[in-house]
């Protein structure tokens, strides 16, 4: 399965959810297949998607919170999943792309590739909704299941690494108009203030 | 023991004060017990981490959720996070207010905590990233000012407590 399809697989299943996603690749395809303005796109912080996803969903019990991550990333913040298993926040879908590359600079090796089961970890860490996913058939199948159960869930999506730099152009808002686009936008849908009168 | 006591009290107040209801935490041993403070406080979500930066997008993701938080941690612990402050704060104006133990000053002679004595100011200089110091008892009572500045100025603001703060005078 190649990455775009797994993204608009699930993206297909979203809902009303709320994405973050995290830098690079997983971000930019999310862009791609949603132009969605209700998701945070991350631009730094490798590894942190996660956490601000936890944070996020644990501000906003009622919204489902979907994390966009990849493996890069969750390897850059492996104790996110401590975290998460701890809190247990049940608005929480923790999504990985695994293509076992650093795809946005060049499809570079992961560290310890091939050999990582990230859903064994996950267990290990306390999530007890975990899957890995082998193709995209499977992932059509089990999409309806992991959008409508209760969360915190954890799923691999096993997908073919490109060869080259993946081109696919990032969402278009600068750091701080991506912020306010955001708040405001999470402002209108659940009645919240984010910013004060104001505006900051 | 009393004062140590008082001034946690007081500070997990003024936090109240300034609207926070959420805390994420890794502890060093001059905020443990604020931290034991908050996480026994059933009106404040308390997420205990296994890393510094994990606190500071914790708290930047609660921003979206409209919900006023506070990051704390040791001086160390905040030396490892400024890759995150930078990229993820800096570069979203997210406003994250962090409580820091300000470790290496001349009463605390402890040789690990040297460094972090010397440069941690100076990195926040650096950075731009505003900082308070509060020192004694009746300087905490600036918290609520201090948050709002944080807001304001839309990026990471550092309170530091003090040794004299936590100790007192005679440890």
């Amino acid at each position: 399965m190649k990455a775009r399809e797994a993204i608009e697989a699930v993206a297909k299943h979203r809902g009303d959810a709320v994405a973050v996603c995290a830098l690079g690749m997983a971000a930019n395809e999310w862009w791609a297949v949603t132009k969605g303005e209700d998701a945070f796109y991350m631009h730094g912080a490798m590894g942190f998607a996660a956490s601000f996803a936890l944070g996020l969903a644990l501000s906003l019990p009622k919204a489902p919170i979907w994390l966009i991550n990849a493996d890069g990333s969750l390897c850059m913040n492996l104790g996110c999943l401590l975290t998460e298993a701890s809190q247990a926040p049940k608005n929480l879908k923790h999504f990985v792309v695994d293509n076992q590359v650093y795809q946005t600079v060049g499809a570079l090796p992961m560290v310890n590739q091939g050999r990582t089961d990230y859903a064994a970890i996950a267990r290990g860490a306390g999530i007890v909704r975990t899957r890995t996913i082998e193709s995209l058939d499977e992932l059509e199948r089990e999409m309806p299941q992991i959008a409508s159960e209760d969360g915190p869930s954890f799923t691999v999506l096993r997908v073919e690494a490109e060869t080259e730099f993946l081109r696919t152009p990032p969402m278009t808002y600068e750091g701080p108009e991506m912020k306010y686009r955001f708040g405001r936008a999470l402002e209108k849908r659940f009645g919240i203030a984010v910013f004060g009168p104001q505006g900051y | 023991m009393t004062r140590a006591i008082d001034v946690n009290e007081k500070i997990h107040e003024q936090l109240k004060n300034s609207g926070v209801t959420l805390a994420a935490s890794l502890p060093d041993d001059w905020v443990a017990p604020l931290i034991n403070r908050i996480a026994a406080d059933n009106t404040m979500r308390h997420v205990r981490v296994a890393r510094e930066a994990e606190a500071i997008a914790i708290c930047s993701g609660a921003f979206f959720g409209g919900v006023r938080s506070v990051a704390l941690m040791g001086a160390t612990g905040l030396l490892t996070c400024t890759g995150e402050l930078a990229t993820l704060n800096l570069r979203h104006q997210i406003p994250v207010f962090l409580i820091v133990s300000q470790r290496g000053s001349i009463d605390d002679q402890r040789i690990y905590q040297e460094v972090q004595g010397r440069r941690t100011i100076p990195l926040l200089q650096t950075y731009d990233f505003p900082y308070h110091i509060v020192n004694r008892p009746d300087e905490i009572a600036s918290i609520p000012d201090a948050y709002e500045t944080c807001r304001l100025q839309k990026r990471p603001f550092v309170l530091f407590i003090t040794r004299k703060l936590v100790k007192g005078d005679a440890a």
